[in-house]
């Protein structure tokens, strides 16, 4: 990956500070503060890929229970995904939360769970051999 | 392979990627969070104020989405090699159906909406098992195109 440098770190992290801005601002303008769980969500979504893969081995290819781990994580790390889109939703549909707080924690989640799956991407590459 | 398939349809040749089994595994978690939060939903509405009606979610209720859940962890459990060992005429969808229709009873008529999202979650956890098991059914021939 070319040129992970000054630049895409500062650039992430804007995209982070917006994304968190807009979940904040979504709990804070109706002080209902559900909301908040989708950050903890999207956080939380590498993990068990993270754990899964230091976990198995995937050059194994004689024994194939590595595979499963890995796709355990990889279901986990799904459904925590879905899980950020689908709470937004509930909690506005039961009226806990205002539709627009919906639309805005929805939109603040994608863009901080983007940045950690781009900073994921762009530092990946020097850790391996 | 060509001789004894065990699925009516061929599978395309751009499923047969490491890209394709892990998209699809990442698109059953997906499925199954989205079953789980539809029925989450229907409970969480029933409890809320603008619920008019009487009707509410019970445990009775998440009865047919946690069959099914067993019955994707059972089917789960199966490889594809084990079935295509004999002739049985068995498959494993035909279980994923039999866990969505003993799913469907499950149905109250009177809070419409949330006897449809329960009808709704079974049946995505049904086809979030569906596209597990062929995700990762798939490895067989990936593993065997990597030890060539």
């Amino acid at each position: 990956m070319p040129a992970a440098g000054l630049k895409t770190i500062i650039a992430l992290s804007f995209v982070l500070a917006v994304g968190f801005l807009l979940v904040i601002l979504s709990c804070a303008l109706w002080k209902a503060y559900y909301p908040l769980l989708v950050v903890a969500t999207y956080v939380l979504a590498p993990v068990p890929n993270w754990i899964c893969s230091h976990l198995a081995n995937p050059d194994d290819f004689v024994e194939s229970s590595g595979a499963a781990v890995l796709d355990l994580g990889r279901f986990c790390t799904g459904f925590l995904v879905a899980m950020g889109l689908a709470l937004p939703v509930i909690l506005a549909h039961s009226n806990i939360i205002a539709v627009p707080a919906m639309i805005m924690s929805v939109i603040g989640g994608l863009l901080i769970y983007g940045t950690i799956i781009s900073f994921a991407m762009f530092f990946q590459e020097e850790q391996e051999f | 392979m060509s001789e004894e398939r065990l699925f009516k349809f061929r599978k395309p040749e751009w499923l047969n990627s490491v890209w394709a089994r892990n998209a699809g595994v990442y698109a059953a978690g997906g499925l199954f969070s989205l079953a789980f939060y539809i029925l989450l939903d229907s409970a969480v509405w029933s409890k809320s104020a603008i619920n008019g009606s009487d009707v509410h979610i019970t445990f009775v209720d998440w009865l047919p989405f946690i069959f099914s859940s067993l019955g994707m962890l059972i089917i789960n459990s199966v490889e594809k090699a084990r079935l295509s060992a004999d002739s049985f005429s068995y498959s494993g969808s035909g279980v994923a159906w039999k866990a969505r229709v003993f799913a469907v009873p499950g149905v109250q008529w009177p809070g419409m909406l949330m006897g449809v999202e329960n009808v709704v979650a079974n049946a995505l956890v049904g086809l979030s098992s569906v596209v597990l098991w062929v995700s990762q059914n798939m490895e067989d021939e990936y593993a065997y195109n990597l030890a060539l």
